[in-house]
């Protein structure tokens, strides 16, 4: 399990509006409600509780051809590491 | 072919009513919305200042939604108050009609609650900013939220020019379409500067007034900061006709110039020019039923330099219109200004009542004209004119006549 999954989720959780149960990570990304402000917003909390430098481009479509909240996970963590 | 540009919806967010009919209410009974406030900013530090804020309207901002929720203070008022315009206006924006519908909200300043929290974290205690400051902070939000919301996608952008701004946004407006750049708009401008790092810096200005704002009283000393927001629907007044809207008025006029001299000290040459040009064209058959809104910030220069432009466009007519300063209620909205007494004009005309002018204590010599002082005077108008003189000498006057 990456180490970011457990904030991570947590996070996500504060966001997405369009869920009614807490995000897992077979929650499918479309699933979330979360909008372009909310992005911007994870990735800050995501740096901020973790101390760690997400290298990411908000002109970019962060989801790319992510599925589900697992994708997102994934990546960040791949981001992370980098 | 002329095209004329009229009023159709109003709104309005005030320190003394916080929609149209408890504006007008409070302007007329002569509401005071100033109040002796402190304003904090982190732990330690704090100010305390006669200043017009805008209470209650938390629930209201809480129902705008998610996005607004993330907006500073300044994008929120502006969007009650086109909420309320757009609802006054009846007005129903679909596809077509919203290509052709223009936002321009002005605001002298922008989102100061949101950098003032930003800063105050980022040098005082080593935190980044929230990443959404920009979105906050940036002067166009309050259009930009606008454009997005109902779908207006013609010229949005804003403008600012100090104390001029919503005098300004609205004239532009009107120009935008009359030249056929658009057939509606929503046209105004908001501020939300009650902030410790706002009003500390006004105060170092040495303008601010130490107990209220006494307009053209010659025991004035200054001017107190407000916040809130005046928003119009104005359009081409042919496409208003067929959709059978309530026109409110129609704009009959618009000046702008700058003095050229000076950051600070207002000029009367200025003010009156612009003035004249606002009223080009304009028949003025009765001086008496000319209603002016001033300026009237309540310091010791504006003042008898309004006057004296008012006198020198009006000549002995000067003596007959009655000519108040709201801000004596509602404080000075800086940006916003124009914007909420542009709609204060509108209202006198619509309902031949002049607000007055409060805490009017001594007459100045040098402040000679009719300030309805204390108590609103009923009277036919036929004319409203909204002043608007900026620091840094950019001056901005609006007139509206029934239809």
């Amino acid at each position: 399990m990456a180490d970011i999954e457990k904030p991570l989720l947590e996070i996500i959780k504060d966001h997405a509006v369009g869920l009614t149960e807490a995000p897992t990570r077979e929650t499918p990304i479309a699933d979330l409600g979360i909008d372009s402000f909310s992005i911007v917003e994870i990735i800050y909390e995501v740096e901020e509780k973790l101390g760690v430098e997400v290298p990411f481009n908000a002109n970019e479509n962060p989801f790319g051809d992510m599925k589900s909240v697992g994708d997102l996970i994934d990546a960040l963590d791949a981001l992370i590491k980098k | 072919m002329s095209r004329n540009v009229v009023v159709t919806g109003m709104g309005v967010v005030s320190p003394i009513g916080a929609d149209l009919g408890a504006y007008w209410q409070g302007l007329t009974s002569g509401k005071n919305g100033i109040v002796t406030r402190e304003f904090t900013l982190g732990d330690d530090l704090s100010l305390t200042v006669p200043s017009a804020p805008v209470d209650d309207v938390e629930e209201r901002i809480n129902g705008l939604g998610r996005v607004l929720l993330r907006a500073d203070r300044f994008s929120q008022l502006a969007v009650l108050a086109a909420d309320e315009a757009i609802e006054n206006a009846g007005l129903e924006l679909d596809e077509q009609l919203g290509a052709r519908t223009a936002c321009i909200i002005g605001t002298g300043i922008g989102g100061q609650a949101t950098l003032d929290v930003g800063y105050e974290q980022m040098l005082r205690r080593g935190k980044r900013p929230h990443p959404l400051s920009i979105l906050k902070v940036i002067t166009n939000a309050p259009a930009s939220h606008m454009s997005i919301r109902y779908g207006a996608r013609g010229p949005a952008f804003a403008i600012s020019s100090a104390c001029a701004t919503g005098a300004h946004s609205i004239g532009v407006c009107a120009d935008l379409i009359r030249g056929g750049s658009a057939d509606v708009a929503l046209a105004g401008a908001s501020e939300a500067v009650l902030t410790f790092g706002a009003l500390t810096t006004w105060k170092a200005m040495h303008i601010l007034a130490t107990e209220t704002c006494r307009p053209f009283s010659k025991n004035r000393n200054g001017l107190v900061i407000g916040e809130g927001a005046g928003v119009l629907v104005l359009e081409e007044e042919e496409r208003a006709r067929k959709r059978g809207a309530n026109i409110l008025a129609r704009l009959v006029g618009f000046g702008m110039n700058a003095d050229g001299k000076d950051m600070i000290n207002p000029e009367v040459d200025g003010a009156a020019g612009a003035i004249k040009l606002a009223l080009d064209g304009v028949q003025i058959n009765d001086p008496s039923a000319v209603y002016i809104n001033a300026h009237g910030t309540g310091t010791l220069m504006n003042d008898p330099t309004e006057t004296k432009a008012v006198r020198s466009v009006f000549g002995a007519g000067a003596d007959d219109l009655v000519m108040s300063s709201t801000k004596s209620m509602h404080g000075h909205l800086l940006g916003a200004a124009g914007g909420i007494e542009t709609i204060a004009s509108i209202l006198a005309l619509n309902n031949n009542v002049a607000p007055p002018t409060m805490n009017y204590d001594e007459p100045d010599p040098e402040c000679d004209l009719n300030y309805a002082p204390n108590e609103a005077v009923e009277r036919n108008i036929d004319l409203a004119i909204s002043n608007s003189f900026a620091f840094g000498g950019l001056n901005a006057v609006v007139a509206f006549q029934k239809v």
